[in-house]
């Protein structure tokens, strides 16, 4: 047998030659025409639809009627408080998900991988009810708990926050652990020797390296997560209680109950224009951030 | 740009005499069934710059990463100034290692990549920026501290990477195959510098490469790995000049290899059989094995007049080409191809196609050898 294979594999050195010139790019005249069906697919079925839910907010003071509503500001404050709470959640459990992929050997990997993805295949309220199935009162959960005597009656578990929580965590999960799971595979192992080899621990590599180097990750992970979590619909409504409603509940209620579709759509443009300053503001703070680390 | 900016000094800060010996004993490192490394004993005194060279597979690079405590031995003991450190974690091994392509952490300065070491030993800022400072000094970047790695040169970084490796006086320098990804000229600047630091600082160096010109330039021993053993070690002039093998002579430079058998071992000579080429008196420094080969390296050739004494044989030139500073002959000799090399300046008009040719060699520039391939 060769042992050439038994030298680490080296990257490629810095001053490996440029790849050759890209052929002349040729011009074409109809370039556009590739993009139209993909122009035309937004034009009619999101554009016009959107220009229509701008338009139709504006009819019948939509606005002032929906804000003056007790219940959409507490929603409004419900989908920030749980949006915020679940992304925390969700990056962090990512992360440790994630770091566990990253150094798991090449079997444990791909079982860990399908065990992240489960979520993606299953239909929402399948994974909701099953949550809700566990936390029920006379659930297992609440079974475990006064089976080791740490509690002698039912822990109320569901219909409330926590549940919500748990749910959408569970939803969230897989676009926080990818993320951050591609920023550390793309940290050269070699940095953490170097930081061993100078006398770190492994608490110390972790702190001065792994995590800085992973922060684009985590970033991208909270964006994302969080921007999803502000639509969660399903989830508060099977694991939450009355008071857990987050501002889709209300858009539904407005649609449906009061079949007011002018306050359903200022409320969803409400929504969209709270969620885009925040990750406006979001972005801006990274980038002076990464400004900061690069100077 | 300029000469060495090196300026070698003591080490700043402890003025503790760098001791700095490594041995290893018996090591050996197997991945299954597969023997990486085999039973290497090894030592480096303290102060000598000692190579691994060898090809890639041939365990250099493993024996290096066992010695930082990267890889852990599967049998043997490995000692540093004495003492065994075979469960000591890496970062109590207390030895600076320089990585290919460097491993500069990418999101610090170069000051705070060589602040590193001192931060995790706890020193107080003030004098570990000092520290730093006079580390980055010594390798000419003095300026250059505020900079982030992808903003400084590939010599640059490597500096730094130097730097960093040495800012914690470690007892010795590990360096693997720090100059792979510098261009020809810089690589032979860097060597020169690296070579210049060492002996200023008076530390010992394991030093792992490919390139045989670089273990040459750089080493005071030079240790030929192969297939996980060691098959020759020395200074370099002895190892390049006496290979006990056709491979170490192959690999070690170019060289005419002329099977023969041998007649007449006296210890120091021998008198080899090489057919067609007839008697040889060669050096012998008792290589044993089944098949034997003598080695005369291209430079070591010369055109003779027939009248000159010594070993030597009729040759018929095949071709010559000049490579600047010298030119290369081909020729035949009794059924051999032969290389012969001399300096582009001895070599105006000498040869004229229809001249008989004479080639011939000085007893102790030709090396008796073990065949092995």
């Amino acid at each position: 047998m060769s042992n050439a294979t038994l030298e680490r594999p080296r990257p490629r050195g810095r001053g490996a030659p440029a790849s050759a010139e890209a052929p002349p790019r040729r011009r074409r005249s109809g370039w556009w025409l590739l993009l139209a069906p993909i122009l035309a697919f937004d034009v009619v079925l999101f554009l016009t639809p959107l220009g229509k839910l701008v338009g139709a907010s504006f009819a019948d003071n939509a606005y002032q009627r929906v804000l003056e509503d007790p219940l959409v500001m507490r929603a409004l404050v419900n989908t920030l408080t749980i949006s915020l709470a679940s992304t925390i959640v969700t990056v962090v459990l990512g992360y440790i998900i994630a770091m566990v992929l990253w150094r798991a050997g090449n079997v444990t990997r791909v079982i860990l991988f399908a065990v992240v993805l489960l979520p993606f295949w299953t239909g929402i309220l399948v994974k909701n009810f099953a949550w809700a199935v566990l936390l029920q009162d006379n659930g297992i959960v609440n079974a475990f708990l006064q089976g080791i005597g740490l509690t002698g009656a039912p822990v109320p578990l569901l219909h409330n926050r926590f549940a919500v929580i748990v749910g959408m965590v569970h939803c969230l999960l897989p676009y926080a652990v990818f993320p951050i799971f591609s920023s550390l595979t793309s940290i050269d192992d070699r940095l953490g020797l170097a930081a061993r080899s100078l006398g770190a621990r492994e608490g110390s590599v972790f702190r001065t390296i792994t995590l800085p180097l992973s922060m684009p990750g985590i970033s991208a992970a909270g964006l994302l997560v969080f921007i999803i979590s502000t639509g969660f619909f399903i989830t508060p409504v099977v694991m939450g209680g009355p008071g857990d409603m987050m501002i889709a509940n209300q858009i539904d209620y407005y649609a449906r109950q009061l079949t007011d579709f002018s306050g359903a759509a200022a409320l969803a443009v409400i929504l969209t224009v709270m969620v885009s300053i925040l990750v406006a503001v979001y972005q801006r703070v990274l980038k002076a951030g990464g400004q900061h680390e690069n100077n | 740009m300029t000469a060495s900016v090196i300026s070698a000094g003591p080490i700043p800060g402890t003025g503790r005499a760098a001791q700095g010996a490594i041995e290893l004993r018996q090591v050996s490192k197997h991945y299954g069934d597969v023997v990486a490394v085999d039973e290497l004993d090894l030592t480096v005194q303290p102060g000598e710059f000692v190579t691994l060279l060898g090809p890639s597979g041939s365990g250099k690079t493993t024996t290096m990463m066992m010695v930082a405590g990267f890889e852990e031995h599967t049998a043997g003991a490995i000692l540093i100034d004495g003492k065994p450190v075979d469960t000591l974690p890496p970062r109590d091994r207390n030895l600076g290692v320089v990585f290919q392509n460097y491993a500069l952490f990418p999101h610090m300065s170069a000051l705070e990549n060589v602040e590193f070491a001192l931060r995790m030993r706890k020193v107080p800022r003030a004098e570990r920026r000092q520290r730093a400072e006079e580390a980055l000094d010594r390798v000419g970047l003095g300026k250059m501290g505020g900079r982030k790695p992808r903003q400084l040169s590939g010599g640059q970084q490597q500096r730094v990477a130097l730097a960093r490796a040495l800012v914690f006086n470690p007892a010795a320098l590990l360096l693997d195959e720090p100059m792979a990804a510098l261009d020809k000229r810089l690589r032979e600047q860097m060597q020169e510098e690296i070579k210049t630091l060492q002996k200023g600082l008076g530390i010992s160096v394991l030093f792992v490469t490919h390139d045989q010109d670089e273990a040459m330039a750089m080493s005071d021993r030079i240790v030929v790995m192969r297939d996980g053993k060691i098959v020759q070690s020395g200074p370099p002039e002895e190892v390049y000049n006496h290979p006990m093998t056709d491979w170490v002579a192959s690999f070690l430079g170019d060289t005419n290899l002329i099977p023969g058998t041998i007649v007449e071992r006296n210890g120091e000579e021998a008198v080899v059989d090489l057919g067609g080429l007839g008697m040889a008196k060669v050096r012998d420094r008792g290589a044993s094995g089944e098949n034997y080969a003598v080695s005369i390296r291209p430079e070591h050739l010369k055109f003779r007049t027939r009248a000159t004494a010594g070993n030597g044989c009729a040759a018929t030139l095949v071709s010559s080409t000049n490579l600047g500073a010298t030119v290369r002959h081909r020729l035949t000799a009794g059924g051999h191809d032969l290389q012969l090399r001399e300096l582009s300046s001895d070599s105006a008009a000498r040869i004229r196609p229809d001249e008989e040719l004479w080639v011939g060699w000085d007893a102790d520039k030709a090396q008796l050898l073990v065949l092995e391939s």
